[in-house]
């Protein structure tokens, strides 16, 4: 069964018909080719399908397209202007906090949700709001860092 | 009751797969702008050998490393470099592209010696230009080296190949030279256990580990948080549960690995003691900085309460129960 669906996805208007048990996140990486957002345990365990929908920080795997409807969602893909990356962005690429890179899309919208509420959070704030977020990787400390720089690239504008 | 222990493990890695022979190789092309190609079969799986292969290429020749361009584990075009693991490619593709780099250079310094009029051994290479060692002043730039070579015919193109130093293993006997160098490490695990749950909280870890030169010291601090990670999961949660041929949690929210929340303060420490075969000095970190984590951790909940967890996961099941065989004994 399909259903019409109406989304604002970074910026831009969709009006799609979408299979209605088709997950948020497949619909953004298969129907829209918005691949920028991993599909890491469709689970809803790992957190690299990080969107911000209507602002808030979600799991798009665990969520399906259809009730999106009327949403407005930001992925990855849109939280760069233009070329010039998104202060998370480069503080991100400035401390090494990517190694494998299959959760920083997922970090980076997570680090967006709480700085836009939250501008000078503390270390133990930063790693709450990205508890959700699981990586092999790193060992978090450098993303802890790039979360503080960003927030004050962001505050110094 | 809380208490609290502290706890040292050691371990020595070899470089590269065990007793066999895992080249690496690597081609480096110089072009009339002054920039340089690298091409190397190494696979960048997040590690960040792009990075360290594309500085080690810049120390070499002379050139910006923005003036680099790597291509790396694409069979298409790259030359054969072994797969990325047993924490060999710093060291071994490290050595191929330096290698690769120097005889580029070689060939860039005859050409630039002769247009400058001097033996190409008093020649030296920095930040795109090529100069005399007593007169810095006296100064070409690379580019214009590689157009004059192109104008008269000649690519300058250079080629890399190294095999570590290995000597097989005899079968029977076992001997044999498994390895070219060793990488080492150190690490102190801080931990408060409580003595009524066996519950184990992570205070602090330290790792000290000789990497021979941090070629990149944030991509080596990465390596060190994240093994530590690794070995924390390792030591505390991590495990495959088998029945009948099944595994029982093939799930995150089964299979636990460390929050940002559950990581301990760390404190990496870079020691740097040059091997004198590695690129620059340096040897591997990958492997190297997971290992000694889960034993320091042992050896901490030990010097706390004075029981030994035999078995990992240490979980505070297991934890409880060596304190209550304690007690029984």
């Amino acid at each position: 069964m399909k259903q019409v669906i109406k989304v604002t996805v970074n910026g831009e208007y969709y009006e799609k018909e979408v299979v209605v048990h088709k997950s948020l996140l497949d619909f953004l990486r298969d129907d829209l080719n918005l691949t920028g957002t991993k599909k890491g345990c469709d689970n809803g365990d790992c957190g690299s399908c990080t969107v911000l929908l209507n602002g808030k920080p979600i799991n798009s795997c665990m969520m399906l397209a259809v009730e999106a409807d009327g949403c407005e969602i930001l992925t990855i893909e849109g939280i760069a202007g233009g070329k010039e990356l998104h202060p998370i962005q480069k503080a991100f690429v400035e401390s090494g906090a990517i190694q494998c890179g299959y959760c920083t899309p997922g970090m980076v919208m997570a680090a967006k949700a709480l700085l836009d509420e939250n501008p000078d959070p503390s270390e133990t704030e930063i790693r709450e709001a990205i508890v959700g977020h699981l990586c092999r990787c790193t060992g978090y400390d450098q993303i802890v860092r790039a979360i503080k720089k960003a927030a004050s690239y962001l505050n110094k504008k | 009751m809380k208490v609290r222990g502290k706890g040292i493990a050691c371990m020595y890695f070899g470089m590269g797969n065990t007793g066999k022979p895992n080249p690496s190789s690597a081609f480096v092309e110089l072009l009339e702008d002054g920039t340089a190609n690298v091409l190397c079969g190494a696979a960048d799986i997040g590690q960040g050998s792009n990075t360290t292969l594309s500085q080690i290429a810049a120390q070499e020749l002379g050139i910006p490393l923005e003036g680099i361009s790597i291509i790396s584990a694409d069979s298409a075009v790259t030359p054969e470099s072994g797969v990325s693991s047993a924490s060999r490619q710093t060291y071994i593709s490290g050595n191929a592209v330096r290698l690769a780099a120097q005889d580029a250079r070689e060939q860039l310094f005859v050409a630039a010696a002769e247009m400058l009029n001097v033996s190409p051994k008093r020649l030296s290479a920095k930040d795109g230009y090529i100069f005399l060692l007593d007169r810095p002043d006296y100064r070409i730039s690379i580019g214009e080296v590689v157009t004059h070579c192109w104008r008269k015919g000649k690519v300058i193109m250079g080629t890399g190949n190294f095999n570590p130093g290995i000597l097989p293993l005899d079968e029977e006997t076992g001997q044999g030279v498994p390895y070219a160098t060793y990488s080492y490490g150190t690490q102190v695990a801080e931990v408060e256990l409580d003595t009524e749950t066996g519950e184990i909280n992570i205070i602090k870890i330290t790792a000290a580990h000789d990497v021979g030169k941090a070629i990149n010291p944030m991509s080596v601090e990465g390596q060190l948080e994240g093994g530590a990670s690794m070995g924390v999961g390792f030591s505390l949660a991590e495990e495959i549960v088998l029945e009948n041929g099944r595994i029982k949690n093939p799930n995150f929210h089964e299979y636990l690995i460390p929050t940002a929340l559950d990581m301990p303060d760390f404190d990496p420490i870079i020691v740097e003691a040059a091997e004198p075969t590695g690129p620059f000095g340096a040897k591997g970190i990958g492997e190297p900085a997971t290992v000694p984590v889960a034993a320091a951790i042992l050896n901490a909940i030990a010097d706390a309460v004075g029981a030994r967890v035999k078995e990992l996961p240490n979980t505070a099941e297991r934890v409880f129960m060596a304190l209550r065989e304690k007690v029984d004994k």
